[in-house]
């Protein structure tokens, strides 16, 4: 496979065994993967260099990685953005996800975790080239809540809430062969794992949970029928149902949908 | 000195001196003026009516004085009718004539008696003198005697006149003036003339024709006949301490002629005269006068009238006056009554005054020395009063107010010691607030450090998670190293979760408070602990009180914590054992009280005050921040968490939730309840 058709990664961390660390879990014949240790630095690659996906630290000295992630938006949409968040302050990484990163990995973490995501990540661009075509359902209901790229919060009557996957989450998974959803009377924190969606190539798909608060209810015919989340992703294929326990708070790091 | 200043002082005078002043000075005022007004009144009075009397004494004086005058006029014109004067005038014949009037002079003790012929020439006198043939025409008696008229009149007699009838009339009208000290100036030193009461009537023959004339009167200088007749009528010789009380004069002019007024040596003041005042108003002007006047030497209330001759000129007065000193005295009597009957009601005044401010003063004098002695503190000292007037209920009060006053005295006293008691109580919260803030700083300041360190070992996590997997990823399973790195995959992973753990420590969320029944928390809570397997020979009692109020608080939060204390519980029983939650209401109703009790193991003294901090932990597996994040979310709450616990027999967990503050807080933001 000629570096052509090889996939571009530019890691940027500042600390340099960090970033190789990243490196060596990703590196592979289907990527090509550079790093920066600043956003500074980060930049200037960027600008000699169109990479495919940037995985970069939220927490660093100079430009920040939510900076980072501005800039680059603003610049080339089309690039995947994935925050790697050392002290997980939840909030920022929420907030990336509102930015328009595609995604965020709290450390530390495995090779496969961010395998997954990285694999994701590219899918993603496929699917959004196939769905130039315009695939019907992909739309977000209107009054819908959610984080971007991941799940969707309907908020009903009285505290309560239904979570669900978007279906451009689903876009970037693999056939489903396992799904992994929270106990009745779990407590669950907005931007925390609340599932896990494991497919065919074995690879782990965290959700993040869009809202923080207690579960009341899990979608048991979900469990016995994964086609749901696929075919009716904003009713019947619903996650579970919550009691909200800061909602006011929780909604300032998602969006709307109109 | 101000007026302010004497106010100022008679206001600094004591009680008593204040009403006894008071009263004084209202007596004597009224006193005064009604002893002024009163003698005024009663002056008048007396006086007016000693001198209607003086008035009404003068005139009994002139019926005197005019009843004189009509006797001479009876006696002249009897006289002159009778036929042997008539005969004997004709005839010429003195001899019978004289001897037919002298007697009738001495019978009727005239002092002349003279007959004149028809052309007024004197024929005959009755006095020793014998001289006739003189002409007395030009006397206006005689010359109206003349004209057939029978007339009696007051006249002034010229010396020459006295001596022609007898040289001792001459010598009785001779007066030298005595000097009067008011009396007005005259350039005579003496009197000559004579004043006589005199009466004349005409002789008629049988035809009408005037033969001649009969004249005859009385001298009255130095005559008291009449003056000592008035008296005796109007006063009958009433003496006052010696002294006559009534007084009669005839005045010559202003001179005394006739008088019984006396002098210092007791004779008859004759030859002193009128004063100037009396003698302007009635001599001058002839207007009668009626007052108090000095005479001789005593004031009289008197009065002066003129005395007239036949022509109408004012030649004389006639006087009567009466002795003031009686009325005087009298009026003194008086006002001495008047006055002594004051100062009598005056002293019985000042008596009652005396009593009426005792009865005031005394109970007052008491009751500050009553003050005085509870000022000093003696509160059990009373004030006793007789009676029931104000000052008694005064006295009642203040009675009822020193009881109070012990009663709160004694409150108070109560109070102070358990003041005390509470201060120690408080003290001892103090303290243990204090511990618990030190806890809770000590828990704030290692959460952050707690944070800085999880953040900075993270990345090395990171490096070492990755790249011990990508060896794993590497070996063979046969490998000798795989176990190895196996083992250091797992204990990283652990780590990771250690991080995890202390990053949820020190995440300093606000709690998300909603009204909730904790019942409904505890419920939730012992239904997930039943569903964990491990835990199944423990058994689980709860006894809650379903009338608990909903309380605000963090739902997760606090589930966190019975979670974290009920997994504690079981743990502390490997081998099973009781496990009891119970809740209740304090007994003030303040706080919302869970014990959470097992019968396990317990805790030693020594780890039981280190139990909250992070960090420790018994437990070979656990991170040691489960009671430590349990201690931080109570507090969010302001709740208490406390233990008490005894090796072998087990451990109870007390968390106290306030009520009532949270309440009245919910209230203000309209809050709603679940």
């Amino acid at each position: 496979m000629n570096s052509q058709s090889k996939r571009r990664i530019l890691v940027v961390d500042d600390e340099i065994t960090v970033s190789k660390s990243i490196r060596q879990a990703i590196l592979s014949d289907q990527y090509e993967v550079d790093m920066a240790l600043s956003g500074e630095e980060a930049l200037k690659k960027e600008a000699e260099t169109s990479y495919d996906l940037i995985i970069t630290d939220l927490m660093m000295p100079g430009i920040s990685g939510l900076d980072l992630l501005k800039t680059l938006r603003a610049a080339r949409p089309e690039v995947n953005v994935i925050m790697i968040t050392g002290y997980p302050t939840i909030k920022t990484a929420v907030e990336s996800v509102k930015l328009g990163a595609f995604d965020y990995l709290p450390k530390p973490f495995t090779p496969a975790d961010l395998r997954g995501l990285v694999a994701r990540a590219f899918k993603s661009v496929q699917a959004e080239d196939r769905d130039k075509g315009g695939v019907a359902g992909s739309r977000i209901p209107a009054g819908y809540y959610y984080m971007l790229g991941h799940t969707w919060l309907k908020v009903e009557e009285k505290e309560r809430a239904t979570v669900g996957v978007v279906p451009d989450f689903l876009k970037t998974v693999g056939i489903i062969t396992q799904l992994e959803l929270p106990k009745v009377n779990e407590a669950i924190m907005q931007g925390n794992v609340c599932g896990k969606i494991t497919d065919a190539d074995h690879f782990v798909h965290r959700i993040w949970s869009p809202a923080s608060g207690r579960v009341i209810e899990v979608n048991t015919r979900l469990v016995s029928d994964f086609s749901l989340l696929r075919r009716d992703p904003f009713l019947s294929g619903f996650l579970f149902r919550i009691e909200t326990g800061n909602l006011e708070e929780d909604l300032k790091g998602l969006l709307l949908a109109k | 000195m101000s007026l302010h200043r004497s106010v100022q002082r008679f206001l600094d005078l004591p009680l008593r001196m204040k009403f006894v002043w008071s009263f004084l000075v209202v007596i004597l005022f009224g006193g005064l003026v009604s002893l002024f007004f009163g003698t005024r009144l009663e002056h008048k009075t007396i006086i007016g009516l000693a001198q209607a009397k003086v008035r009404h004494d003068l005139a009994s004086a002139w019926m005197v004085y005019n009843e004189k005058l009509n006797d001479i006029r009876d006696i002249v014109l009897l006289n002159a009718g009778r036929d042997s004067v008539r005969a004997a005038l004709l005839a010429g014949d003195r001899e019978s004539l004289f001897r037919a009037l002298v007697r009738v002079r001495r019978d009727f003790n005239l002092d002349i008696l003279t007959i004149t012929d028809r052309f007024g020439r004197v024929v005959q006198r009755t006095n020793p003198s014998g001289i006739f043939g003189d002409d007395q025409s030009a006397d206006p008696l005689v010359s109206r005697a003349l004209s057939k008229e029978t007339v009696t009149a007051t006249e002034i007699i010229p010396r020459p006149e006295l001596l022609k009838e007898a040289p001792e009339f001459a010598e009785r009208a001779y007066l030298k003036f005595i000097p009067t000290p008011m009396a007005a100036p005259r350039p005579e030193d003496h009197e000559e003339n004579g004043m006589m009461l005199k009466g004349a009537a005409p002789v008629l023959d049988e035809q009408g024709k005037v033969l001649g004339v009969l004249y005859g009167g009385i001298l009255l200088n130095q005559n008291y006949e009449i003056v000592d007749r008035v008296k005796e009528i109007v006063f009958k010789g009433e003496k006052y301490k010696g002294k006559e009380i009534g007084t009669v004069t005839i005045f010559q002019n202003d001179l005394r002629v006739s008088t019984n007024v006396t002098d210092a040596e007791g004779n008859r003041a004759i030859g002193t005269r009128v004063s100037q005042e009396v003698h302007d108003a009635v001599l001058r002007r002839g207007i009668p006068w009626v007052d108090r006047a000095f005479v001789v030497n005593h004031w009289y209330i008197t009065a002066y009238e003129p005395i007239k001759n036949s022509g109408g000129e004012i030649i004389g007065m006639l006087y009567v006056g009466m002795l003031e000193k009686p009325y005087i005295d009298l009026r003194n009597s008086v006002m001495l009554t008047f006055t002594g009957i004051a100062a009598l009601c005056t002293i019985i005044l000042l008596i009652i005054l005396f009593f009426i401010t005792s009865s005031i003063t005394n109970p007052l004098r008491r009751m500050v020395q009553a003050t005085k002695r509870i000022a000093q503190g003696d509160l059990n000292h009373q004030v006793k009063i007789g009676f029931r007037d104000e000052i008694g209920q005064l006295a009642d009060s203040f009675n009822q107010m020193t009881e109070n006053l012990k009663l709160a005295n004694e409150n108070l006293l109560q109070w102070g010691k358990t003041l005390e008691k509470r201060v120690e109580e408080r003290t001892k919260e103090l303290r243990g607030m204090q511990d618990y803030l030190l806890q809770s700083e000590k828990l704030r300041s290692l959460g952050k450090m707690a944070a800085g360190v999880a953040h900075e070992i993270n990345n090395p996590l990171t490096s070492i998670l990755i790249n011990t997997h990508l060896m794993l990823e590497k070996l063979e399973k046969r490998h000798e190293f795989y176990e190895n790195l196996s083992l250091i995959a797992d204990e990283t992973s652990r780590c990771t979760e250690i991080v995890k753990g202390l990053l949820e420590f020190a995440r300093q969320n606000p709690p998300q408070k909603t009204y909730t029944n904790i019942n409904d928390i505890i419920e939730r809570t012992t239904q997930l602990l039943e569903n964990q397997a491990s835990f199944q020979n423990v058994r689980i009692v709860k006894d809650l009180d379903p009338g608990l109020p909903a309380i605000k608080l963090d739902k997760n939060k606090i589930q966190q914590v019975f979670w974290n204390l009920l997994l504690n519980a079981c743990e502390a029983m490997p081998k099973g054992g009781q496990l009891t939650i119970s809740d209740s209401l304090s007994a003030d109703k303040k706080w919302i009280v869970v014990r959470v009790a097992d019968s396990g193991v317990g805790i030693p003294k020594e780890n039981v005050n280190r139990l909250f901090d992070p960090f420790f932990t018994t437990k070979s597996s656990g991170t040691g921040l489960g009671l430590a994040v349990s201690y931080g979310i109570m507090q969010q709450h302001e709740g208490k968490i406390e233990i008490n616990s005894e090796v072998g027999r087990g451990t109870v967990f007390i968390l106290s939730f306030p009520v009532e503050d949270q309440r009245e807080d919910s209230a203000k933001k309209g809050g709603t309840y679940e």
